[in-house]
């Protein structure tokens, strides 16, 4: 920041860091709080109220159903206020026969015929996710093993192999065989000789040989060794099958050289470790079995204007039924908001200016899906891929197979395209410009290249764009370091008789797991407040 | 991305799906052609961490129009993505320009994925389409002086 600035520049400058909120607007996005580790400690030991206390809370999302529940078991009086005709916010499921208009008036039709189904928002649970897990546990959803990693799935790019897909193992393999092979000869040329023992260096020569899968003398080639770990071009058979054939490895260059590579490092995250879990039929089954505990409090189709607040309590005008419905009030002495900050920064609210600036600040990340419905499984039946995702430097980005219905008979549903800002790329913008049948016809197009049954296997599909939401007006927030530094905690502070909550709220933003925490965090310190 | 690769791919999947669909009689809801497609394609950006489009309409439908959508009038919601259409604040350059550059409230911000030339082009395009009419121009050299100094390195 030390420049030197002419006065106009400085004006500038100032001018924009009025109405972007903060300097700090300007960093670098980077991605940030995925990684983070699940701070959840079982769950909120409430006081409770002395006297009757009546809590207000704004979005029936995962955050705002949570919050109900467990200060409802405290003894807390609650009602819920949500702007759409449905509970669940982002997290959600679309089957055959959904329908939902975007913002821009076009209309996304889901006609899937089998029991296949998109998650927009949440789709896959990481086990580390703690609070997660042991709601699902207490509200009695079910889950089952979401393929993270499959071996035979694929790597893919269109200027590598002549556009044929990889399969994820092989590249791993091959990866894995050719940096033991380079370093076995590091060995051996004494170039280590300064970091390790001589015994350590025979141990290391000796580990290589069977982790990179190297032949006698520390090189990695086919060899029936190698057909055991890496596959084989002619599989091991019975009776008077013809013999086995060991599977020929790719050449190091022409890997690095295509950038299969990078996209192994997909796996590498802590966050996406297997085994991860979903819900069985869909992610709303969690956000509905919140439901069954708190719909009774929850009003719907209710659209929040203004939150007002004094010292003593806080008044909420909305208005029913949507825009331009019945304007009506609820008061209440405690208010937890879990409106998206893309949407609050446009409501009137009473609040420190630090924390008008907070909200004001953070800015919601691009991010889309597309899927599509198939006459039968031919990623199973013909590729041998049975869950798990496939990578691309296509635009499409990923494709994601179902880990549910194995083996059936009948149509099937891909998510066949899915990307977020948080990587960088500038894909998910272009996607959420086109129409959603704009967005199958590009899916289709691009996903023929890794995929050719498309053409003759596809039935329907359907999309979705975070940005054309009308209740989240984008995915989630997309927060930097330096924001965080300047606004996170203002944000996540209670303000008189205001506290937010949700993924934005916490340092696991666009999952879950953060927006149960930002609630947990948020009504136990509520509670604490109110017994001070 | 070679797009000229990808669009060989393209047009040689639907050539064949073409040739198919001829015998029988015509498929109910007509696909889009191959040139429709290589359009619609020519949306993404052939470099995955920049807008790659020179010009302004092109950038403004690769980018802006998922908010603003194809007229420039927003649309609204539980909150809104405000209309560019006859929008007062269009009238100064500077600012708009600085919207794109570091984003505004929910908006994310553009100045890292486009240079100071897209900058530009997609400001001018914005003020004199959707029934906006200032002639005054922004250059790419103001759209580099209203950079962030944390965008320049």
């Amino acid at each position: 920041m030390a420049m030197t600035l002419n006065p106009t520049r400085r004006q500038l400058l100032a001018m924009i860091g009025q109405v972007a909120g903060a300097a700090a607007m300007y960093q670098a996005m980077t991605s940030l709080g995925f990684a983070a580790e699940s701070g959840y400690s079982g769950e909120p030991d409430l006081q409770g109220p002395r006297e009757s206390r009546r809590v207000l809370i704004l979005g029936a999302g995962i955050a705002g159903m949570a919050a109900a529940y467990e200060m409802r078991r405290a003894g807390y009086e609650v009602k819920i206020l949500e702007y759409q005709d449905r509970h669940g916010g982002r997290c959600l499921t679309i089957r055959g026969g959904d329908r939902y208009t975007e913002m821009g008036g076009h209309e996304i039709t889901c006609d899937f015929e089998g029991d296949g189904y998109l998650n927009p928002g949440p789709w896959r649970l990481p086990v580390h996710h703690r609070a997660v897990f042991d709601y699902c546990r207490k509200l009695g959803v079910r889950v089952h093993p979401f393929i993270i990693k499959n071996n035979r799935a694929y790597l893919h790019s269109p200027q590598a192999f002549g556009g044929q897909p990889q399969r994820i193992g092989n590249v791993e393999k091959d990866m894995r065989g050719h940096v033991s092979e380079l370093l076995a000869k590091s060995l051996h040329q004494g170039a280590l000789d300064d970091a390790l023992t001589a015994e350590d260096r025979e141990r290391l020569l000796e580990g290589l040989k069977e982790w990179g899968v190297l032949d006698s003398r520390y090189a990695y080639r086919a060899s029936d060794d190698l057909g055991g770990v890496r596959g084989w071009d002619i599989r091991p058979g019975g009776g008077l099958m013809p013999d086995a054939r060991p599977s020929q490895p790719v050449d190091l260059s022409a890997l690095l050289q295509s950038g299969l590579w990078e996209q192994l490092f997909n796996f590498n995250s802590y966050t996406f470790e297997p085994p991860m879990f979903e819900p069985e039929g869909g992610m709303d089954a969690i956000t509905d079995a919140f439901a069954r505990e708190v719909s009774d409090v929850i009003q719907l189709n209710a659209r929040v204007t203004r939150i007002a607040q004094s010292d003593d309590g806080v008044t909420v005008t909305y208005e029913d039924g949507g825009r331009g419905g019945t304007v009506r009030e609820e008061s209440a002495d405690w208010c937890i908001c879990t409106i998206p900050l893309s949407v609050l920064v446009q409501l009137d609210v009473d609040c420190s200016d630090a924390m008008r600036k907070a909200i004001a600040a953070v800015p919601y990340a691009s991010a889309f899906k597309v899927a599509l419905e198939f006459r039968r499984r031919f990623w199973e039946q013909d590729d041998n891929i049975m869950g798990g995702i496939s990578y691309t430097d296509l635009p499409l980005v990923q494709i994601a197979y179902p880990n549910y219905g194995f083996l059936s008979d009948g149509p099937a549903v891909l998510q066949a395209a899915y990307d977020t800002a948080t990587a960088g790329r500038s894909f998910t913008y272009s996607w959420s410009t086109m129409t959603p049948q704009e967005r199958i016809d590009a899916a289709l197009a691009l996903g023929r290249q890794i995929h050719p049954q498309y053409d003759a296997e596809f039935m329907s599909g359907t999309s979705w764009v975070w940005h054309r939401v009308s209740w989240s007006l984008g995915c989630y927030g997309q927060w930097t370091e330096d924001l965080r530094d300047e606004h996170y905690k203002t944000l996540c502070e209670i303000d008189n008789r205001l506290v937010l909550a949700g993924e934005h709220c916490s340092h696991i933003p666009a999952w879950l797991e953060g927006s149960l925490l930002s609630a947990l965090d948020a009504i136990k310190r509520l509670d604490q407040r109110e017994n001070a | 991305m070679s797009k000229r690769f990808l669009h060989a791919v393209i047009a040689l999947s639907l050539l064949v799906t073409g040739g198919q669909a001829q015998e029988p009689p015509a498929p109910a809801e007509p696909r889009p052609n191959a040139e429709e497609i290589d359009t619609l394609l020519s949306r993404f950006s052939d470099d995955p961490d920049r807008f790659t489009q020179t010009d302004g309409e092109a950038l403004y439908r690769t980018t802006c129009q998922a908010c603003h959508m194809e007229d420039g009038h927003g649309a609204e919601g539980a909150g809104a993505h405000p209309p560019l259409a006859g929008n007062p604040k269009l009238q100064s350059r500077h600012f708009l320009a600085g919207v794109i550059l570091t984003g505004y409230h929910g908006m994310p911000r553009f100045g890292d994925k486009m240079s100071d030339e897209q900058v530009a082009a997609v400001t001018n395009y914005l003020r004199s389409h959707f029934g906006n009419d200032y002639s005054d121009r922004i250059s790419a050299d103001e759209v580099a002086a209203l950079r962030p100094p944390e965008d320049m390195d």
